[in-house]
């Protein structure tokens, strides 16, 4: 039926790549766009265009920015002497969101996985590196991913971060905000009780 | 635990069956290779959600079709649940009471069933991985949750081992040790908290049911705390590095530890005979059981796949003594219905399978 149409069945095999999205939800989609005014289209159209043309990583940080460097790096409230690690931009966004951070950020892109053939060099681990011997930082938080990559990460770069006399931290494990101990999975609550404190 | 009902649709050889199950013994009997030990599979299937063949999933649906369903009623602790597994060739699907699954270990909890299968006697006596496969699967029925850190354990193996493989240099090795060590103990301490809960059940049993006075254990490499467990693996790790660098794959670690079945403190590997071979296994299973209802507060179910061909009378009378005095469920295949008559097992039910159909009919 589709292939009578090319230019729908075009725009569906293009929806279909996202991720979660089956062709089901593309065709969904695409017959949305269709009934949409041709402004609506062509507004869509034109935002992921500029995306791409107007976004980079930034120089400094290698989060997503749209001018070089970004204005997490520039902003002079923010404290120069902390930086927390992730391995994803999103995770600056989720960090952010919790206003609970206010130093600077560094991003890997990633987390070493010698069975993806991803190591050091495939990581923005030499910047940080620099960015640590330029001497303003005096704490780096690790925020990996708390997976069994995420956590040999954090690992590397520690052995890599202490010889020079900069302190190195983990985000710490623990029981979600408002969850019920019972239904918060097994794992999860070894690692709180491990991590447990004074009251 | 009480698995009222099983339904099958083309699940290998069984293109539709529709069982009511006994809460006592239920035998299941029929020449060769008609399907007896699939609908054992099936029951397996639904409580570990593998098949203890290890049939991959696009095996396990029959030919010609592009997909298979199981289903099962089961009763625990007066509560009524429904097991469902649909199978599709890259994968399957399980429900708990009409609900996806969240997590698995949660589906892996409901239907606990103890396996005994003929083709578990060579483990015994063979490679220490055959060993390891036993105990393992023990664990994991006692513990649902040790699934997940045997996954992370294995995960964290295969990444080392790419990197002793690439000869890669020890500042990219470094953690990796670290993280192999932390897993690594973790399920050495799990292997040893069960064996010794084990243990006290086993060294009675050997009595019971093998009839013989002869003082049964399962030996572990390693004990201690978790701290002491991981001091030592690092250690270990520390010795042998050069050769696993040399080999390129890692050496120190529970994937090579080999738990030792012991019989008056003499490694059965060695010393046992076939006789002893089986009472060792009848016994471990039977310890299963007891360690397993101990837990679940209930008989957990019992799977027996072709016994009556690998014990001698004697044995066979005294299992089934004490599985009678148990009273769980318990589902026999046998090719020999007669063998086990109202003497060995009263108020059984009786399953005849021809070429994967099933009926319930008494045998003789």
């Amino acid at each position: 039926m589709l292939d009578s149409i090319p230019s729908f069945a075009r725009l569906v095999a293009e929806l279909a790549k996202f991720p979660g999205v089956g062709t089901k939800t593309a065709t969904r989609l695409a017959f949305y766009l269709l009934r949409q005014p041709d402004a609506a289209a062509a507004a869509l159209a034109t935002a992921i265009v500029d995306l791409k043309r107007n976004t980079r990583f930034c120089s400094v940080c290698f989060h997503i920015t749209e001018q070089d460097p970004c204005p997490l790096c520039v902003d002079p409230a923010r404290d120069g002497s902390l930086l927390c690690v992730v391995e994803e931009p999103q995770a600056v966004l989720a960090i952010e969101r919790s206003r609970s951070f206010r130093g600077r950020y560094h991003v890997l892109h990633g987390a070493l996985s010698p069975l993806d053939g991803i190591g050091p060099e495939e990581l923005r681990i030499a910047p940080l590196l620099d960015r640590l011997k330029a001497g303003e930082i005096s704490e780096v938080l690790v925020a990996t991913n708390f997976t069994v990559e995420g956590d040999a990460t954090a690992l590397y770069l520690a052995r890599l971060i202490q010889p020079l006399g900069i302190r190195t931290t983990r985000l710490a494990y623990g029981i979600p905000m408002g969850s019920e101990l019972e239904y918060v999975d097994e794992a999860t609550v070894q690692r709180a009780v491990q991590g447990r404190r004074e009251l | 635990m009480f698995l009222e009902q099983l339904t099958a649709r083309q699940f290998r050889n069984l293109n539709e069956v529709d069982l009511c199950w006994g809460p006592g013994f239920n035998i299941i009997w029929g020449n060769n290779a008609q399907g007896k030990t699939n609908l054992l599979e099936a029951v397996y299937l639904l409580g570990h959600l593998k098949s203890f063949r290890g049939a991959r999933t696009a095996e396990l649906i029959q030919e010609g079709m592009t997909a298979a369903r199981l289903t099962g009623r089961l009763v625990s602790r007066e509560v009524r649940h429904r097991l469902e597994v649909s199978l599709e060739p890259h994968g399957q699907t399980p429900r708990l009471d009409d609900k996806p699954v969240q997590k698995l270990s949660q589906f892996l909890g409901t239907l606990r069933p103890v396996l005994f299968t003929a083709d578990e006697l060579v483990l015994l006596k063979g490679a220490p991985a055959g060993r390891r496969a036993l105990l393992d699967r023990a664990v994991l029925q006692a513990d649902p949750g040790y699934l997940d850190r045997f996954h992370a354990y294995s995960r964290v193996l295969r990444q080392r081992n790419q990197l002793l493989k690439e000869r890669a240099a020890p500042a990219l090795l470094e953690p990796w040790n670290e993280a192999l060590i932390e897993n690594g103990a973790r399920i050495r301490h799990d292997r040893q908290v069960f064996l010794a809960g084990l243990q006290q059940v086993l060294s009675g049993i050997g009595r019971d049911i093998a009839d013989s006075s002869e003082q049964l254990s399962f030996g572990y490499p390693h004990a201690g705390a978790p701290d002491q467990l991981q001091a030592g693996l690092r250690r270990e790790q520390e010795q042998l590095l050069a050769r696993e660098r040399q080999l390129g794959q890692t050496l120190a670690g529970p994937h090579r530890d080999d738990p030792e079945p012991l019989i008056d403190g003499r490694p059965l590997k060695l010393f046992g005979s076939q006789g002893q071979n089986r009472s060792f296994l009848l016994a471990f299973k039977a310890a299963q059981l007891i360690d397993l209802e101990r837990r679940l507060g209930e008989p957990p179910l019992l799977l027996l796949d072709d016994l009556a061909s690998e014990l001698d009378a004697g044995r066979q009378a005294s299992f089934f003594a004490f599985l009678r005095r148990r009273r769980g469920q318990v589902l026999i295949t046998t090719t020999h219905p007669a063998t086990l008559g109202e003497a060995v097992c009263p108020q059984a039910r009786y399953f005849r399978v021809e070429q994967g159909r099933v009926e319930e009919r008494q045998a003789i």
